[in-house]
């Protein structure tokens, strides 16, 4: 397990075998496979825990397709047997959940309500999703970790003052608002942007007549809403975990034995100050592929989260089943990877 | 804050209270200060909300005696005119002021904010407290169980609850309670951990050492020692989770999961946001709104976290 426990010599046993046996992060391999395979282990019966969750929401709500073609007067009760059929839905629950858990084990989430497989729904969404994501958090931290930083070293100054009343003020704005706004001002006032959609329908409308410069010029507003929105805690959290840091006597100590401000902050601080950092971003990779409903939503942006909302809307189960399982299996190895990355990170945290 | 302040009076005794010299640090704080002034706003709104409204609740102005239209021509319905001295924030696509209808989706982000951080501040006190306390089996159970909840896509599964609440009863009148109740149940795995840190930490003292050689009680000890120990961040991480709870609620209406049958601001702006090109006014009071009740406790839980954390005292 992941301890405090402290840095310490190197074991001289001949068994460990060093991936890396640079100053801060001790690696071993042989502890790491070990501790990897404990873990998922582990993670098994979470896993198991969540797939019950997940499966019973629907039926504790009763019936899944009475549900979904409530209020629905020209489907018949006969109809209805035939759609229960088709999806296995009028067999006992107990077979029903160890068929759909046997699917899932090699990814095949069964058949929507509305026709299609799951599975090639959640892939079509997956890469637009991904796209928008990764270069909202790419962005975002290349932006907000220079200024938290820079807010931390620089400590109630005007512009610290100024960007981190700022962060929060973006903490606080529903990212419907800011996206309704830059919808507004940018796609309709000065008519720069599209307000919506990954790619101009006609090919006439591709900008500069290129697909790929036309889908950058779509991809421009969502993403620019989105990093604003993933930016503000980033901010606030660099700023916070730096002066954590700053106020430790190991800092106090380099001070004293002459090293300079920069070094100071880039090479001893900046590494501890990341650790709160990296936590995020592994919630963040967690929750990957849910995407951005509401941005999603918003920009008309064909990804998961939009997929989601669109599916939940006419209750389609298979879909949210399959969708909020995945999630939750992303979520899982991406806290695993968080915590080996502490103890890559953190000289502090070993594994044994 | 009131309470907090008036409490050292009822002391016994001389002497200044942990309670009373934070009262003293937030004073000195000036964005906390900002974020009370914002929250006892908008809160004093929320309470007088018929008081200060110009309309009743949903009024198409000018459509019936109930919602009498000021402008020159009585019998035009009031619909998307821009802020003015009648309509200060405007009317939406509507008809209705937007005044009064921010006014009264005030009580609605309080209920939101206050009930849902009720419940799983209760939930993730009493799990942290008794996970951090006993250890051993207990704590294990309890944080494998936090940790299923805390990866679960919470936010999808509210909507999945919510649609399937509405469509059996469209008519619910109980909706915002259910949003209440489902934000609650699926936002105390953070907070309960935090706090279960907490008590891993007080437990420790010699003073809960001592009290438990003297032979208090396990309850003794839980609710006298380490509840009150621990209440400080309890109170912390309850204002920032007031905070989420109404920026959750915004977006759950926005993707129209919402209650239909109350009026709040995340609705509010949903709806404008159809029409934005023909009203902007009708969204940008509730988005200022929102963002400004969720700043002020944003503001103020920071200011308090500074006030309360005992690691950062003189």
């Amino acid at each position: 397990m992941l301890g405090g426990r402290r840095y310490g010599p190197a074991p001289s046993d001949s068994r460990w075998f060093w991936v890396r046996n640079s100053e801060p992060g001790v690696l071993c391999l042989v502890s790491l496979v070990k501790y990897v395979v404990r873990r998922s282990l582990y993670l098994i019966p979470v896993f198991l825990g969540i797939t019950l969750l997940v499966f019973s929401i629907e039926r504790l709500a009763g019936d899944p397709v009475q549900i979904a073609t409530f209020g629905n007067t020209h489907i018949t009760e006969e109809q209805r047997q035939k759609i229960r059929q088709y999806y296995g839905l009028d067999k006992p629950v107990y077979l029903q959940y160890l068929h759909w858990l046997s699917e899932l084990l090699v990814l095949n989430l069964g058949d929507s309500f509305s026709g299609g497989s799951v599975s090639n729904l959640v892939g079509q969404g997956i890469l637009a999703t991904l796209e928008l994501q990764l270069l909202g958090l790419f962005l975002s931290l290349v932006i907000a970790i220079p200024i938290g930083i820079y807010s931390a070293k620089r400590r109630y100054s005007v512009l610290d003052v100024t960007l981190s009343s700022s962060a929060l003020v973006g903490t606080s704005i529903p990212i419907s608002f800011m996206g309704i706004a830059f919808i507004l001002i940018f796609g309709y006032y000065l008519n720069l942007f599209p307000s919506g959609g990954a790619q101009s329908t006609i090919q006439s409308q591709y900008l500069y007549g290129n697909v790929f410069l036309d889908q950058l010029w779509h991809l421009t507003l969502p993403t620019l809403v989105y990093t604003f929105a993933i930016l503000a805690p980033i901010v606030l959290l660099v700023r916070s975990s730096m002066l954590e840091v700053l106020r430790q006597d190991y800092i106090l100590a380099a001070r004293a034995s002459g090293l300079g401000d920069r070094a100071i902050l880039y090479k001893h601080a900046l590494r501890n100050a990341l650790i709160p950092i990296v936590t995020y971003v592994g919630l963040y990779f967690g929750g990957l592929l849910a995407g951005a409903p509401v941005t999603e939503t918003v920009f008309n942006w064909p990804g998961v989260g939009a997929l989601f909302v669109v599916k939940t809307n006419v209750l389609d189960f298979p879909v949210i089943q399959g969708v909020v399982v995945l999630i939750t299996l992303m979520t899982l190895v991406a806290n695993l990877v968080t915590d080996l990355t502490y103890a890559y990170i953190d000289p502090r945290i070993r594994i044994d | 804050m009131a309470s907090l302040s008036s409490r050292p009076r009822k002391r016994r005794g001389s002497g200044v209270s942990q309670w009373e010299l934070a009262w003293r640090r937030l004073k000195m704080n000036k964005a906390a200060l900002a974020g009370l002034v914002i929250v006892g706003v908008i809160g004093v709104m929320a309470l007088l909300d018929r008081l200060i409204a110009l309309y009743p609740p949903n009024c198409n102005v000018g459509t019936n005696p109930n919602c009498p239209n000021p402008g020159p021509k009585p019998d035009v319905w009031a619909i998307g005119i821009p802020p003015s001295w009648s309509f200060p924030f405007g009317t939406n696509l509507a008809g209705q002021d937007v005044y009064s209808q921010i006014v009264y989706g005030a009580r609605a982000a309080f209920l939101v904010g206050i009930g849902a951080t009720a419940i799983a501040l209760a939930i993730a006190t009493l799990i942290g407290l008794v996970a951090g306390y006993f250890g051993g089996w207990v704590d294990n159970v309890l944080m494998r169980l936090t940790e299923v909840v805390l990866v679960l896509p919470f936010f999808l599964i509210l909507l999945v609850f919510l649609r399937i609440l509405f469509t059996l009863s469209p008519g619910a009148s109980g909706g915002l309670l259910v949003i209440i109740l489902v934000i609650g149940a699926f936002s105390w795995p953070g907070p309960a951990r935090i706090i279960r840190g907490e008590v891993l930490r007080v437990r420790e003292f010699e003073y809960i050492v001592a009290s438990r050689q003297i032979g208090a009680s396990g309850f003794r000890i839980l609710f006298r020692h380490l509840f009150p120990n621990t209440l400080h961040i309890i109170i912390v991480l309850s204002t920032l989770q007031i905070a989420g709870s109404i920026l959750t609620e915004a977006a759950v209406s926005f993707l129209g999961f919402g209650d239909p049958n109350s009026i709040t601001w995340g609705r509010q702006l949903a709806d404008a946001s159809e029409a934005v090109k023909q009203a902007w006014w009708a969204g940008l009071a509730p988005g200022i709104f929102i963002t400004l009740l969720v700043m002020g406790f944003n503001l103020l839980g920071n200011g308090l976290r500074d006030a309360l954390d005992p690691r950062l005292r003189e």
